[in-house]
């Protein structure tokens, strides 16, 4: 039947209660007549987007359903790409305070190239179905969280899709990324331990310090880069290695195969980072990035992309009030690349919420939402598949009954490659149970 | 950061605020008007689309549709712009230097937060910009019973802490339950005392009430007697009183606390997540004899909201946190909306210098979670923590003869496109974004691709 043909039956009522009847989960499916968009090209208005074997099908007008396909009704609402959280310990972490025994994705020790996410994912964990109800259908799974990654090199992450029964079946993409920490030179404190025993010290002391420190822990970092881009080498060239689990792991950063995303925030990390990379040939991301405003020139003569958060104070007193709020438009503006990310888990629902923060301090409405789709998914190697509406691509997108970008707006759909997701989660749970409770 | 360079960046800052602000200040008499703008006033007046505000001596002297603007008043013309009551933060710990916990003992009701405001505290400012005109500075929650509260205005530029008081505003006092006092969350460093149990803290704020109604009824029988004193008729010269008048007490401070709170006379602010922990302290509310104004946090209140309305507590919540410890694990973003369905007085909070400047986005969010109308929504930022903090008569609402404390939105305060312009504390004009975008200079100014 011709799509415009069901809308016309669906509005006057012909079709009855029937019009959906059960269809085999490898239907195909129809998102009839909304508004969609693409990311990639314009927004279309009255657009239908036709699904099958997992990826969008077609695209645009005047199509024509298959037989046997499921018709979901789109008018007065909009499909959207899938939200792209590109920076989470989704999976990783279940209650990051107090319950130590349900936290993963900071490994002891300072050097864990070798430890990867993807295998110590929870499929069972609540964080996730909450995360898919709002929206969040990808995200990249990284270890080495802000609060309490210490490690100098984390280890790897990966890509995952909000739905799964196993580790396996919820990633996408592994390895992503080498995760590491750019090294201040400032003293790691483990608040686990207790509160930190500080000597008193003089200023001219502590930058002395920290200053000596932080070349001494670059030249390390600069060392197991060199030791590992020979491992790396070695195995191409088929020589006999013993085997060096840190090694083989890191080689893959040091030989460029993947990139490196280094935690830096402050203006002379960035700065320091994008430096230390381009000596050590790695290919660079920043993660946090608060003071990236202040680097534009660098990172953008480095093609160096940011992963950013914006719901941030200020570094600095002195700094303009709205400065993580407008680091994103400043960003945009000099074009250099950037996702915004939540670097958090349980609240990888507002990842939204940040990008409106960032439109409403400059960044233009289209790069707002692509900075929480396709961005993310060009910046963690997953564009061919991922993150906009075109035909070819995996069918991961979202319906909702509004502006993505507006607080009020509610999610009604979520697909994921081509299969409608449940949106039942704990808290809509608690929820039903609790409201009428008198 | 170094510090010097820091205070630099401050005394720079606070530079630039006297400049364009301070210097501004009007005749005391002087009237300025608000024109030309849709005006949410969250009052019996409702919206106006399009109206005029009159504020003269830090008071609003009229709103509406049709006032008219007297000759020489100072025009704001907020064309296009949405103004608001300012936004009420009714848990924060904002301006308090370092001195947020007093972390050492179990009670610790004699200790006041308004010892440790910091008028300098470049939060102030920025909370500004977020539309923030009020807040409940409370005390952390290291204790069963902890610190005295302030409720401040946002008066950046104030020349002391005491001068950001909120003149009028009930005393209160900071209640904790749960993980924070039992001091479970916070690593093997810390070190234990007690109460280390949910158990232990139910017991210790039964002790400290035992005591403080110990202390209450010699104080009262002291007053008693002293009173007689001195109404009894004199005799040459010598009192005939038929009872002798008492030695006085001796005052203890974290007592007289405590006594105020059995004589109504101090708003108790409770910490708490757990159902079970929110009921326990009403019983033992109910037993000593007090209540209990506001359950903050109070992330399971859903599952009692039906007790809490009976108390008459009001609850102070986060929008939507949850699952960073374990006593948040049932938290859930529609809590605000079942609390408002029970009758709950129900305010949103920050806890957080930087949630507070997102406040009304945190309203938002209870239209999506559980389909809050906008107006009631938007009380939970304005009107609902003025009650809960009984500061209604003077803030919360944009009507006469209520303080002009106003925040100047660019659009709906719920729209993705929205930012504050501008807003007024006493009816002064405490952030501009105009003059803060004029007044950057060199890296500052290239800040959102230049302006």
């Amino acid at each position: 039947m011709k799509i415009s043909r069901y809308l016309m039956l669906a509005a006057s009522g012909a079709l009855g209660a029937s019009a959906n009847p059960s269809f085999a989960a490898d239907a195909p499916l129809v998102i009839a007549g909304a508004r969609v968009v693409t990311v990639a090209g314009a927004v279309l208005e009255n657009a239908s987007i036709i699904i099958q074997n997992g990826r969008i099908a077609s695209l645009g007008s005047g199509l024509t359903a298959p037989a046997g396909a499921r018709i979901i009704d789109g008018r007065g609402k909009t499909v959207y790409p899938g939200l792209f959280d590109g920076l989470t310990y989704l999976g990783l972490a279940e209650v990051t305070q107090g319950a130590p025994g349900t936290v993963d994705m900071n490994e002891t020790g300072d050097v864990n190239p070798h430890a990867k996410t993807w295998v110590a994912l929870h499929p069972d964990s609540e964080l996730l179905p909450v995360a898919r109800a709002f929206g969040i259908t990808t995200a990249l799974s990284a270890p080495g969280s802000a609060m309490g990654g210490q490690s100098l090199i984390a280890g790897q992450s990966a890509v995952i899709r909000t739905v799964g029964d196993t580790p396996k079946a919820l990633t996408v993409k592994a390895p992503v990324a080498m995760h590491m920490r750019y090294p201040t030179g400032a003293p790691v404190i483990d608040f686990s331990q207790g509160p930190p025993n500080i000597e008193p010290k003089t200023f001219e002391q502590r930058i002395q310090e920290r200053t000596k420190n932080q070349e001494k822990e670059l030249l390390r970092l600069k060392g197991l880069l060199e030791e590992a881009r020979a491992y790396g080498e070695g195995m191409a060239a088929g020589t006999a290695l013993k085997v060096d689990l840190p090694m083989e792991a890191l080689a893959l950063a040091a030989t460029g195969e993947i990139p490196v995303v280094m935690r830096a925030s402050a203006e002379a990390d960035i700065k320091g980072a994008i430096k230390f990379a381009a000596e050590n040939k790695l290919k660079l991301i920043v993660a946090g990035g608060a003071e990236a405003w202040r680097c534009t020139a660098e990172l953008k003569k480095g093609d160096v992309a940011v992963l950013m958060s914006v719901d941030q104070l200020p570094t600095r007193e002195g700094d303009p009030y709205d400065a993580a709020y407008a680091n994103a438009a400043t960003l945009h503006k000099a074009g250099v690349r950037f996702a915004i990310v939540t670097d958090d888990a349980s609240n990888s629902r507002n990842l939204p919420f940040e990008a409106a923060m960032a439109y409403a301090f400059g960044l233009p409405g289209e790069a707002a939402i692509r900075s929480i789709t396709l961005s993310p998914a060009e910046i963690l190697g997953v564009a061919t598949t991922l993150g906009s509406i075109e035909v070819g691509k995996t069918a991961t997108l979202i319906i909702t009954n509004g502006d993505i970008l507006d607080h009020r707006t509610s999610i009604t759909n979520v697909i994921i490659d081509g299969q409608e997701t449940s949106l039942d989660n704990k808290h809509q749970r608690l929820y039903e149970r609790y409201k009428a409770r008198p | 950061m170094n510090n010097r360079f820091r205070n630099a960046h401050v005394l720079f800052a606070a530079c630039l605020i006297v400049i364009f602000f301070g210097l501004r200040g009007v005749a005391e008499d002087a009237i300025t008007a608000i024109t030309n703008a849709k005006i949410m006033t969250v009052g019996p007046a409702g919206t106006i689309e399009k109206g005029t505000i009159l504020i003269q001596g830090g008071k609003i002297a009229a709103v509406g549709a049709s006032v008219s603007v007297p000759a020489g008043a100072v025009i704001i013309d907020a064309a296009g712009r949405v103004v608001t009551p300012g936004l009420i933060d009714a848990h924060s710990h904002t301006a308090m230097e370092d001195g947020v916990n007093e972390c050492t003992n179990i009670v610790t009701a004699e200790v006041r937060v308004r010892d440790a405001l910091d008028p300098r505290d470049i939060s102030i400012y920025r909370q500004l910009a977020g539309g923030v005109t009020a807040a409940n500075v409370l005390h952390g929650s290291c204790n069963s019973i902890g610190g005295q509260n302030a409720t401040i205005k946002m008066r950046w530029g104030a020349g002391s802490g005491d001068a950001l008081i909120f003149q009028g505003a009930p005393p209160g006092i900071k209640f904790a339950l749960g993980e924070n006092p039992k001091r479970s969350s916070f690593g093997g460093g810390s070190p234990r005392r007690y109460p280390a149990t949910r158990m232990g803290v139910e017991v210790s704020i039964r002790n400290a009430f035992l005591e403080a109604r110990a202390y209450k009824k010699t104080w009262d029988e002291y007053e008693a007697s002293a009173k007689i004193a001195a109404s009894a008729p004199k005799k040459g010269g010598k009192a005939s009183a038929p009872a002798p008048l008492k030695v006085a007490p001796r005052k203890d401070l974290q007592m007289e606390a405590l006594k105020e709170i059995l004589e109504g006379k101090r708003l108790v602010h409770a910490h708490a997540y757990r159902a079970d922990e929110i009921l326990m302290l009403i019983d033992v509310a109910n037993e000593m004899g007090f209540k209990v104004a506001t359950f903050q946090h109070v992330l399971e209140g859903y599952k009692v909201a039906t007790e809490i309305a009976r108390h008459g507590a009001g609850a102070s919540m986060f929008s939507d946190w949850w699952g960073y410890k374990m006593e948040v694990y049932d938290a859930i973003p529609y809590n605000a909306a079942i609390m408002a369905s029970h009758g709950v007085v129900v305010s949103l909070n920050s806890d957080s210098d930087e949630l507070a400047r997102r406040l009304y986005w945190e309203a938002a969010k209870t239209v999506r979670y559980g389909g809050v109308s906008e107006d009631e929504a938007f009380k939970m930022v304005t009107l609902n923590p003025a009650k809960q903090l009984r500061i209604d008569k003077w803030a919360g609402s944009i009507e006469a003869g209520k303080d002009a404390d106003l925040a100047i939105f660019k659009s709906h305060p719920f729209a993705p496109d929205t930012r504050v312009e501008m807003t007024l504390v006493d009816g002064k004009v405490l952030f501009d974004r105009a003059r803060d975008l004029a007044a950057r200079t060199g890296v500052a100014a290239t800040l959102g691709g230049g302006q």
